[in-house]
């Protein structure tokens, strides 16, 4: 018997949109600078309600805790300003000390399939084959990357949201194709890697909570049906 | 599907982050359908040369050199990764502090620290908020932003004009005089030939190949140096070079090339090499004059009807002025070339017709003024300037010079200066008794010594305080000289801004950073076939500009609007009004001349041809009849001897050419006994400048252990127990840097050579990031600028001496460090 035989279809379909909206919730956080509208509905009664919902999950509470610790200090421009720093330092520019947000600088798409990671040096170049495979993607599922965001199709941003996008869209099995192949390829290496580089806390509390969120989501989506 | 009783709690709250970025959006019909004709070859240009670009989905995917360039060099590789570098400046960004603190920032962060984005608005209302506070405070001479080098083509987006015109809506500033690659020769010689000579179009090819039974090239390297244009290249004179080694193969032409190293011409070509001491040239040329007065092989007639004061200058040679006579034997101990071979070069120079084709480094050294006015003293007593294949030349290594010109109008450019009537916003020209203008290699001196006066070309300089600096398309902490120097110098200005397009080390010591786009993400249109003016191009947009990148262009109408000047920047004319223009303009000034289309068919062409040029010989007319075409010399005659620059009473430069000796020289000169290795860091191989440097899968094709390569001589490298690919450390009282090792029988002993133009990539000792930011830190990736002397040539030019530079190297043994110079802001800590 298949697990997924446990649930209606209703409660597939609200998982989904709960599945959605975390997705969606990551992606935001990658995708610009905290700033104190941000930190005022995070830190409401609301924001900390979804926060601890989603700390009921054992793996995503020690993250979520060090977030929630981060979110009370955000309480001056100054503070704002340091951790926007910490976010261009780490997502913003290139070097020793930064870490791409693009999934192109971790895979390469030119040998079989995208599933060799590249060495530590290899960083090339952006808007490549990665991008293309996204933007693809994208325009199959009539959406586009917002103007309002120029990045590249293979921003993690992007694949979050596009992640979200399928939730609501795809069959279980596409999405589960598509968070191993698109996600899971290249989002350990980034989590360590902003764990290295993060002068504070909080960049690396939100990718350790998506790798983590990614790991249930492999663990319990249905391998096949 | 397991049940995740969480994920129910997560939709009870009904939270989502409402203003959060929005990523994705629905598909536009735009999107869908595509721009029009979006996987067309389209056209455009660059200094590497013009080429076709075909997309797919919007991004740059195949580049072909254009179908005119039939020597396209293979820097055309590279131009992808300028593009989609993964440090591309993506968004306008301030240095953490100096937004908190403004002008009271901690300057000594500056290098590597926190930035911060912000928006266009935000960035340049900071920009304007600085300029401000600098022309409130100190007027005019505490801004200096007309420090501009080798922007990307284009006669519309050219960065310097942007930036000047814009940052002239406000207020005034100080400018600099002269450039770093000609500084020495472009301001000599229009004492002596009456022009710069070094920007002139010279004697074409087919004249030279037909006439010339020697070439002289004296510290020239045209195969290596034409790769490269100041417009779009089609490398026409590659074309000549061919024929040119066919002539030398034949024994028709005899190339002699007088060089301290074996250089890629003296390969290509096959042609016969005569070695000399770095930086003894001018000994090497007196002797040569010597052996012609002496034996009375100088033409007497020409000296007599064509040039001045030979008579004041045979006493220096025949040593009655200084008890030195400038004999072969002389000569032979300072400069390493054997007294018969001087004996034999000067007879050879009259024998029959002779070009002489000189390069620009000898000239990029102290007292470099003399060696190129000392050529031309040679080639007037050769007497065959103005004939085919005679005479000298100080350009055919530069963009396309020699080729051709087709005589047709170049297209105007987008104005750098204020229209008539305008005024600035501070309308103060008061510069405290500073000088407005400082020659170009001085501005870390005045930074440093501010009030300092100094000779100049015949003037007084009063440095100005600078406090402020702007580079636009500009990367001095590539072209200037002593890393160390420019780091003090830094620590003192208020503000720094940097508009680029990838993360430079001069992006890296501002406070203001903004992203320009690339030549593909603009329309734009240029000349092609440089200085032959073959024919006009259209720059084709190929994509949108790249994250939130402007063109130059946008930046600056953009802080004309904040400056309430947007109309007068503009005159209320769109990118494509612009365009329109500059070509409407050049149809005009070619019409019942050069044949030019509407401008939608030339757009849709991509190009106009102009055809081919006549042959011209330089300064024929002056030949012809020096009274009705005399020189632009104060005299109008060549000036072997200036009484102007006499009257200037210099040290360092006196009345007529001379030998004089240097502050550091190799091979037994001063300084040769602590560091006894000359480095060349001539211009790059396998770049502009620093321009592509940046762009990674190029830059390994050249590269050694990830550094750039020092180039060693077999013996010198084995005596100090170096193989080829090991890692190099080279160093000197200044500075020190780590290289790979490439050794070449092409570099004699005591030279070295690394290419300028390696981006800077400062770390400590220790390999750390924090020790990149002292003073004495190691280049991680090989800057030859780390080591070069920031001394002015001399109280004339005042020019770039980056040649008078010595070092020594050892075999580096440490752990590698990793390079640093090619990313953003490194956060160091603070």
């Amino acid at each position: 018997m298949s697990p997924s035989a446990e649930l209606t279809r209703e409660d597939v379909a609200s998982e989904n949109q709960g599945r959605a909206i975390v997705y969606n919730f990551l992606s935001s956080l990658f995708a610009k600078e905290l700033n104190k509208d941000l930190v005022a509905q995070l830190t409401s009664g609301q924001g900390q309600d979804f926060l601890s919902s989603l700390a009921l999950e054992p793996t995503l509470a020690a993250s979520i805790d060090k977030m929630k610790t981060k979110l009370t200090k955000l309480n001056s421009d100054e503070s704002l300003l340091e951790l926007a720093a910490d976010f261009c330092g780490l997502f913003l520019v290139d070097g020793r000390t930064s870490v791409s947000p693009y999934a192109g600088q971790y895979l390469n798409t030119e040998l079989s399939g995208i599933e060799h990671a590249k060495k530590k040096s290899e960083k090339v170049q952006v808007f490549g084959e990665f991008h293309q495979q996204m933007t693809e993607f994208l325009n199959h599922s009539n959406v586009q990357v917002h103007s309002d965001f120029p990045e590249p199709g293979d921003h993690i941003a992007v694949i979050l949201a596009y992640a979200a996008h399928l939730c609501l869209s795809a069959s279980i099995e596409n999405q589960l194709s598509f968070i191993e192949t698109y996600l899971m390829t290249w989002i350990g290496k980034f989590t360590q890697q902003v764990s290295k580089h993060d002068h504070d806390f909080f960049y690396s509390a939100v990718a350790e909570l998506t790798l983590k969120w990614l790991e249930i989501e492999v663990a319990d989506l249905p391998k096949d049906s | 599907m397991k049940r995740r009783n969480f994920l129910k709690g997560i939709l009870a709250t009904s939270f989502t982050l409402a203003g959060a970025a929005s990523v994705l959006t629905p598909l536009t019909a735009l999107a869908k359908v595509g721009a029009k004709n979006r996987d067309d070859w389209l056209t455009t240009g660059s200094h590497f040369g013009a080429f076709k670009v075909k997309r797919k989905n919007g991004v740059i995917d195949q580049v072909k050199p254009f179908d005119l360039d039939k020597y396209p060099t293979d820097m055309i590789n590279g131009v992808k990764g300028l593009v989609y570098n993964p440090s591309r400046i993506r968004y306008p960004m301030v240095r953490l502090d100096f937004l908190l603190k403004g002008h009271k920032s901690n300057t000594s962060q500056r290098g590597d620290f926190r930035f911060v984005r912000v928006t266009w608005d935000q960035a340049l209302t900071l920009f304007k908020q600085s300029l401000d506070e600098v022309q409130t405070n100190y007027g005019p001479s505490g801004l200096h932003a007309g420090q501009t080098g080798w922007r990307a083509t284009g006669q519309l987006h050219s960065s310097t004009s942007h930036m000047q015109r814009a940052v002239a809506m406000h207020g005034n500033f100080v400018k600099k005089i002269g450039d770093y690659s000609t500084g020495a020769g472009q301001t000599i010689l229009p004492y002596v030939l009456g022009s710069t000579e070094v920007y002139a179009q010279g004697t074409s090819w087919p004249l030279i190949l037909d006439n010339a039974k020697t070439i002289v090239l004296w510290g020239n390297d045209p195969y290596k140096n034409l790769q490269v244009g100041w417009n779009a290249e089609t490398h026409e004179s590659y074309e000549y070079l061919a024929q040119l080694k066919d002539k030398v193969k034949q024994g028709k032409i005899r190339v002699i090339s007088i060089d301290p190293v074996a250089s890629k011409t003296q390969d290509y070509l096959g042609c016969e090499k005569i070695y000399v001491n770095p930086q003894t040239d001018v000994a090497l040329m007196l002797a040569i004059a010597y052996e012609l007065y002496t034996n009375d092989l100088h033409d007497k007639e020409f000296i007599e009807g064509y040039s001045l004061g030979f008579e004041r200058f045979v006493p220096y040679l025949t040593g009655e002025d200084d008890g030195i006579v400038k004999t072969a034997q002389w000569a032979e101990k300072i400069t390493s070339v054997p007294a018969d071979i001087i004996k034999d070069l000067a007879k050879t120079l009259v024998a029959d017709r002779t070009q002489i084709l000189m390069g620009w480094c000898i000239q990029r050294q102290q007292h470099g003024e003399q060696p190129y006015w000392m050529a031309a003293v040679l080639a007037t007593m050769i007497g065959q300037i103005g004939l085919p294949g005679g005479g000298i030349s100080y350009g055919h290594h530069y963009s396309s010079i020699g080729v051709p010109s087709s005589g047709a109008a170049a297209p105007g450019a987008f104005p750098r200066n204020l229209d008539e009537g305008q005024k600035p916003i501070f309308d103060n020209s008061d510069f405290k008794g500073a000088s407005s203008t400082i020659p170009v290699a001085r501005w870390i001196d005045a930074i440093l010594e501010p009030g300092k006066v100094i000779d100049a070309n015949g003037s007084k300089v009063t440095y100005p305080d600078i406090k402020m600096m702007i580079f636009s398309g500009n990367n001095p902490w590539n072209h200037h000289q002593d890393r160390n120097r420019m780091k003090q110098a830094f620590h003192k200005l208020e503000c720094v801004v940097s508009i680029d397009i990838n993360w430079t080390a001069t992006c890296r010591f501002s406070d203001i950073v903004l992203p320009a786009c690339t030549t593909m993400e603009r329309n734009d249109i240029d000349v092609y076939g440089s200085y032959a003016n073959r024919g006009l191009l259209a720059m084709q947009k190929m994509v949108e500009p790249l994250f939130d990148s402007l063109s130059d262009y946008e930046i600056f109408t953009r802080f004309a609007r904040i400056l309430g000047k947007e109309k007068e920047y503009t005159r209320g004319m769109t990118e494509l009004d612009w365009l329109k223009k500059l070509y409407g303009e050049c149809k005009k000034a070619n019409d019942g001349k050069f044949a030019m289309p509407e401008f939608e068919q030339f757009w849709q062409d991509g190009y106009v041809h102009f055809g081919e040029g006549k042959p011209w010989t330089r300064h024929a007319d002056f030949r012809a009849d020096p009274e009705i075409n005399p020189l632009g010399t104060p005299s109008g005659m060549i000036e072997i001897f200036s009484r102007k620059i006499e009257r200037f009473q210099y040290d360092d430069c006196k009345g007529h050419p001379t030998w004089m000796e240097k502050t550091e020289r190799s091979h037994g000169g001063p300084g040769s006994d602590k560091h006894p290795i000359w480095m060349q860091s001539c211009h790059p191989d396998k770049r502009l400048h620093s321009q592509m440097c940046e762009s990674k899968e190029y830059r390994q094709t050249y590269t050694v252990q990830d550094r750039e390569p020092v180039y060693l001589n077999p013996q010198d490298a084995k005596k100090r127990g170096i193989k080829n690919g090991d890692v190099v450390r080279v160093f000197n009282s200044r500075g020190q840097l780590l290289a790979g090792a490439v050794i070449s029988n092409n570099f004699p002993p005591g030279v070295i050579r690394i290419h300028e133009g390696a981006w800077y990539g400062p770390v400590g000792d220790d390999g750390s990031l924090i020790g990149g930011a002292k003073v004495g830190a190691l280049c991680s990736y090989g800057d030859p600028n780390t080591l070069t002397q920031d001394i002015g040539s001399s109280k004339l030019a005042q020019a770039c001496s980056a040649y008078t530079c010595l070092v020594d190297y050892e075999k580096f043994t440490k752990k590698l460090p990793p390079v640093t110079s090619f990313s953003g802001p490194l956060e160091i800590g603070a």
